[in-house]
């Protein structure tokens, strides 16, 4: 077939003309690896950074019942959390092996887009819902000391906020996040389909 | 083999087939750049349980693949006339139409192709892919057909 012929012709004619040079390269590789490895750390120290201020914040103040402890630890972790899994701290979980074959690879990318999906999802209830319990007894103590209508006041704030962000902020937050995830999702099974579907 | 041979034996090999996939010069280039920085970093822990080509073309066939993932890249197609026609003046219109017409096809069906034309063995290119060799084979004939094909009414 004379077109088998032509097209490998044509194919060949196709190149590269500026091949950067290997030290160039290379120096890419490294800036590459670098820039992770600073990211890594960054990260790291922000979120260690970020429990040091709220236990010393928290600590200093007298704590005459455990329900402000315990308010104090649920934030954290809603906070230190929160921010691992938002900024993928667990590279375990979203590791892909590039050597395999296209149809292990897709498989792949699409079994960490659907990880990422859930913990999306997970982590956002995770969050409000210790955050909310976590301020809420917290200040347990604090409201204890009000007068009445300052308390009633206070609790119809805090459940206001609570109710506002569960209903509200979450299913919008949620929903930011998954869309772009499900396109993706979306695009990368049709291109496995696409290995599923010869005869 | 080192990395420098690798390298100068492979770079227009593994740039035709980031071409094919994406046929925008510089987007290309780039993945294939990305190619190399990964082969440079695992090179070390390959121990030739397959061919070095077919690990490479592995490597540039999935990077390809990654691409799925970054959807704000403005494919080539989608450029305006007058831009898409400034860059592509030193290249010839029947290359420029072979690779427009392979980045047209199914993400799959651009890398199969790719590699065939490449003068990668159907048996390899089944390893690189992951389907049997027959599917290849029959995808391959099919995806010539077609190219023909649009060849054929390009010419007329």
């Amino acid at each position: 077939m004379s077109a088998e012929v032509d097209l490998k012709a044509l194919w060949n004619k196709e190149e590269a003309k500026d091949m950067p040079d290997t030290k160039e390269l290379l120096k890419k590789a490294d800036r590459v690896r670098k820039l992770t490895r600073i990211k890594l750390i960054t990260q790291t120290l922000i979120l260690l950074a970020t429990v040091a201020v709220l236990l010393t914040v928290g600590f200093r103040i007298d704590h005459e019942q455990v329900t402000t402890v315990i308010g104090l630890v649920l934030m954290i972790i809603a906070i230190v959390s929160y921010l691992a899994v938002a900024n993928q701290l667990l590279p375990m979980l979203f590791k892909s092996d590039i050597e395999g074959s296209s149809q292990d690879y897709l498989n792949q990318l699409i079994r960490i887009k659907r990880k990422n999906e859930f913990i999306n999802k997970v982590m956002i209830n995770i969050y409000f819902g210790l955050l909310s319990l976590g301020v809420f007894l917290y200040s347990l103590q604090f409201v204890k000391r009000m007068s009445t209508g300052w308390e009633v006041f206070y609790y119809v704030m805090v459940f206001g906020w609570m109710g506002f962000s569960w209903f509200w902020s979450r299913p919008r937050g949620v929903k930011k996040k998954q869309k772009p995830l499900n396109d993706i999702i979306e695009r990368l099974e049709a291109v496995n389909k696409q290995l599923g579907d010869s005869d | 083999m080192v990395f420098d041979e690798i390298y100068k034996t492979y770079w227009n090999k593994v740039f035709r087939i980031c071409m094919g996939y994406v046929n925008d010069h510089d987007w290309a280039k780039d993945i294939a750049q990305e190619t190399f920085v990964t082969i440079w970093q695992q090179l070390p822990k390959f121990r030739g349980e397959a061919a070095m080509g077919t690990w490479i073309f592995r490597i540039a066939s999935n990077n390809c693949l990654r691409q799925i993932e970054r959807q704000n890249r403005m494919p080539r197609s989608d450029m305006p006339e007058q831009i898409a026609e400034h860059i592509e003046h030193d290249r010839e219109p029947q290359v420029q139409f072979l690779y427009k017409c392979i980045a047209e096809l199914p993400e799959t069906d651009r890398l199969i192709i790719s590699l065939e034309l490449e003068d990668v063995k159907q048996a390899e290119i089944a390893k690189i892919v992951g389907l049997s060799e027959t599917n290849i084979r029959v995808k391959v004939y099919r995806i010539k057909e077609r190219l023909a094909k649009k060849f054929e009414n390009y010419e007329r």
